[in-house]
């Protein structure tokens, strides 16, 4: 192999680095992916510090003041039983985002490990793919009714569920970025010098994977919100009287066309929230995939 | 194609395997005695030890899924926990009006979604691809029970035309299609977008193709290059793509089903779930995920039909 002088004394090769600085730059010039992030950003700082921006109880009742309109009481209202509504939409996005974040880790963490084996084994390959194609072929919807009846409807059960789902894709990305990276020079070098398997996997293959896996988890965090709400839209998830966002817009059925925004609030906190994980996923592909690049 | 379609046979038999053993083991994590719930809370211990026999409970487990898979074989899915009607009735019962939703939806989504794709795919770049690929990403982000209220309070209640609490009717009754115009444009709603995506992808594929220059060059017209030449290699993946779309339109369906309390298979497995009416809801999962087997075998089979180069292999 003519390639066996790539520098691997460094984690990344030079270009690399010059490749993460204009990915950067073109990530920020897209108007759209900069209001993107700026939304994630926002949606993340709300959530992690719920408990001090709010300005009430997210659990006390006021039943005297229940269903006021925006405006009325507090800047958005209340709900049903009187509870500020920007405390609730605050608390339901911290409830909602720790649900997609534990689904997107340990589906992920799971379905990477299962990946990197699959390409770095191929004698594994084959029984681990068709476990995946197999996990692959049943929605997540299924998957959510089959766990929440076994261990009845809760937020793990949902967790679970979308973390089960998660998995295939996950490997199947990881699997196929790790298997470019595996023809690379460098990687024929790593193992001529007789370093072990998970030295390569965790130093080489890895950090070369990153922005495959970057990308996917940004898009996936998106699906897995709009699915883990919609389950607890269904009952399936969060119990009440947890905030979280799908099942706040159930709860504002029974008031809709009186209160409308008990439900209309927390749906467009879901809508906005996807979407700019959506938009930033698209984007960050588009800066990363050399192909697509002008 | 008959070796392919074998093939893709075989590969379900271990899924079809693993579905039904997750049914027979949702029944084994029960607490209660199935044996005890039909015999009924004051029979004496002699009547229950009789069900038990009758039924094999006392048998091992491996000989428990045989009789298990006996009786799935011939239809018997055991009896509702809360009003004890069979559940192969009630499944009957849902099946139809789920499959006429989602009919009734991707009959407007998929034609739309296509028509949105191709004209995004044939003036790339401009203005209308933009702000149709920007609708498209917006469909993908939106709760499918958001559209599904919005619609409800606009058209329900704000202006009062059109019904909103289940199926109306049958659907050759104009009550009937009243009463599934609202379900479906809300489930066909979030299906627009990943369709016309799919389709924007394949056709800028096919746009470059060495036979569309081709069929320029022949001085074909342009609505022939694009229906003839572009569109109908393009349509091979986004079969494909549809049919991978199937569990997405299925779970917005099991939304849809429980916004207007339509009476399809969704809702009712929602609603088993929720009353923990066990063998009820592992009628429904099963069903479901035996009816997805089968469109992900359909799917295949009909990719092999429009693609020649996988119907000789």
């Amino acid at each position: 192999m003519s390639s066996v002088s790539d520098p691997l004394q460094q984690n990344l090769p030079p270009v690399a680095v010059a490749r993460r600085v204009s990915v950067l730059r073109m990530l920020l010039s897209d108007v759209g992916a900069c209001i993107a992030l700026a939304l994630v950003v926002l949606a993340v700082l709300g959530a992690a510090f719920a408990p001090w921006l709010s300005p009430t109880d997210p659990y006390g009742n006021d039943l005297a003041n229940t269903l006021k309109p925006p405006g009325e009481f507090g800047l958005l209202g209340t709900d049903g039983q009187g509870r500020d509504m920007i405390t609730r939409l605050l608390f339901g996005l911290r409830t909602t985002l720790l649900m997609g974040l534990a689904s997107v880790v340990i589906g992920g963490l799971i379905g990477g490990v299962i990946g990197f084996a699959a390409a770095y084994y191929p004698r594994l390959s084959g029984l681990l793919m068709r476990l995946m194609d197999v996990l692959l072929s049943f929605p997540a919807i299924l998957f959510g009714l089959a766990i929440a009846a076994i261990f009845g409807p809760g937020l793990p059960a949902v967790i679970i569920a979308l973390a089960i789902a998660t998995i295939p894709l996950m490997a199947r990305v990881v699997r196929g970025s790790a298997l470019v990276v595996l023809q690379q020079g460098y990687i024929e070098a790593a193992r001529s010098l007789g370093l072990g398997d998970l030295h390569i996997i965790l130093r080489y293959v890895l950090p070369n994977c990153l922005s495959a896996i970057f990308v996917f988890v940004t898009l996936r965090f998106g699906q897995v919100i709009l699915l883990g709400a919609a389950l607890s839209f269904l009952g399936l998830g969060a119990q009440p009287p947890t905030a979280e966002l799908g099942a706040m817009a159930a709860d504002g059925r029974n008031f809709l066309f009186f209160a409308p925004h008990v439900s209309v609030l927390p749906s467009i906190v879901i809508f906005v929230i996807v979407l700019a994980f959506n938009v930033l996923g698209d984007a960050l592909r588009d800066a990363l995939d050399p192909k697509l690049r002008k | 194609m008959l070796r392919h379609t074998l093939q893709r046979l075989l590969l379900v038999l271990p899924v079809l395997f693993g579905v039904l053993l997750v049914g027979f083991l949702l029944m084994q994590v029960v607490p209660t005695d199935p044996a005890q719930v039909r015999a009924g809370p004051t029979a004496t211990q002699d009547v229950v030890e009789a069900i038990r026999q009758e039924l094999g409970l006392n048998e091992p487990l491996w000989k428990q899924f045989l009789i298990y898979i006996g009786r799935l074989a011939q239809g018997d899915l055991g009896v509702s926990i809360i009003n004890n009607v069979p559940v192969s009735q009630e499944l009957g019962n849902t099946i139809g009006p789920t499959l006429e939703l989602m009919v009734a939806s991707l009959i407007w989504a998929i034609p739309l979604g296509m028509l949105l794709g191709t004209i995004g795919a044939y003036y790339r770049g401009s203005l209308l691809d933009r702000a149709i690929m920007a609708v498209s990403v917006a469909g993908v982000s939106l709760p499918v029970f958001f559209l599904g209220l919005g619609l409800i309070w606009l058209f329900g209640f704000k202006y009062p035309i059109l019904p909103f609490t289940g199926r109306t009717g049958p659907l050759w009754t104009w009550e009937g299609i009243q009463g599934i115009i609202m379900p479906a444009i809300t489930l066909g709603g979030v299906f627009v977008g990943p369709v016309a995506r799919m389709t924007r992808t394949s056709v800028l594929d096919e746009l470059g193709a060495d036979h569309v220059r081709t069929a320029r060059a022949k001085g074909l017209g342009e609505v022939t290059v694009l229906l003839r030449h572009t569109l109908r290699n393009a349509l091979v993946p986004v079969v494909t793509l549809i049919g991978l779309q199937i569990g997405f339109l299925l779970g917005g369906a099991v939304v849809t089903e429980t916004v207007f309390s339509w009476p399809g298979i969704g809702r009712l497995a929602v609603g088993a779930i929720l009353s923990s009416d066990l063998p009820m809801a592992q009628g429904t999962i099963i069903v479901l995920s035996l009816g997805f087997i089968l469109i992900n075998l359909a799917v295949d089979v009909l990719y092999a039909v429009l693609d020649p180069r996988v119907r000789g292999a």
